[in-house]
């Protein structure tokens, strides 16, 4: 057993643990921290797959920022405990229990059949080099994906700008 | 690096599906977005996994594209639960079940 292997079983144990109590939770703020602990062992799958940058990236972005909005939005709206005083619904409960099981086995059986590698994994080692990862990722944001990369830009300006009407108190 | 890259898919696989039973499960609408976000982080991984075993750096980029949507996409969408909040006084999707107002 070689250490790649247990920070493997580590990190995944503790992301998949932590998104099983988001789910069970009812309080949403600790639902927001499970999903931190998960974010942080996604973190750790990113550099074993040797993407460094991409999980800094997760880790400042998702962890750093959605979520601390996510905290904001509830400690404004004053969420506390989800209300459980009638389950109205429990036919449509059940099924979308069924419909999760039945969809997540199906895809844990897809990708784990289709999972063999097109390409040699030594290949993969040799041409995402970890120390090289940021200048890669800048020479494609700026050559194959920069229309992308400027349609981004634009999209982000308009989130910003729609979030700041839709918040707004008055809208006359 | 030991790991096989079957493990990476699976553990990806079932953040995915987790993320789907939050969403289609829960009640209110804060819940169901985060499980969105945890969704959209599940398929990052999956992007990473097949683009090490591809040796395509292209996974790196789109993933980082995934990133900059979810954070645009939650602004959005927290602003539209605020307004909801302030129209309704509640974001338990099972009671804004009107298309009026």
């Amino acid at each position: 057993m070689t250490g790649g292997l247990v920070l493997f079983a580590l990190a995944a144990g503790l992301a998949i643990a932590f998104a099983l109590a988001m789910i069970v939770e009812t309080s949403p703020v600790r639902s927001v921290l499970s999903l931190v602990v998960t974010f942080f062992g996604i973190t750790v799958l990113a550099i074993l797959l040797a993407a460094p940058f991409i999980a800094a990236i997760i880790m400042i972005v998702y962890a750093g920022a959605i979520l601390v909005l996510f905290l904001f939005v509830i400690m404004l709206l004053n969420l506390n405990e989800e209300a459980r005083e009638k389950d109205a619904r429990p036919v449509q409960r059940v099924l979308g229990l069924v419909a999760v099981l039945a969809l997540g086995g199906l895809l844990l059986g897809l990708t784990l059949r289709a999972g063999a590698p097109p390409v040699a994994p030594s290949a993969a080692a040799a041409k995402i080099p970890s120390p090289d990862e940021i200048p890669l990722i800048g020479r494609l944001l700026f050559s194959d994906y920069l229309f992308a990369f400027e349609a981004v830009a634009v999209l982000l300006l308009a989130a910003a700008v729609g979030a700041l009407i839709l918040s707004k108190r008055r809208m006359d | 690096m030991s790991v096989p890259p079957a493990a990476f898919l699976a553990a990806g696989t079932i953040l995915f599906a987790i993320g789907l039973a939050g969403a289609l499960l829960k009640r209110n609408a804060l819940s169901i977005f985060l499980s969105i976000e945890l969704m959209m982080n599940a398929v990052n991984l999956l992007f990473l996994a097949y683009g090490r075993m591809r040796g395509d750096a292209s996974s790196h980029v789109i993933v980082f594209f995934v990133i900059a949507i979810a954070a645009a996409e939650a602004a959005v969408g927290l602003a539209v639960f605020v307004a909801l909040f302030r129209s309704r006084q509640t974001i338990e999707v099972d009671r804004v079940n009107l298309l009026k107002w």
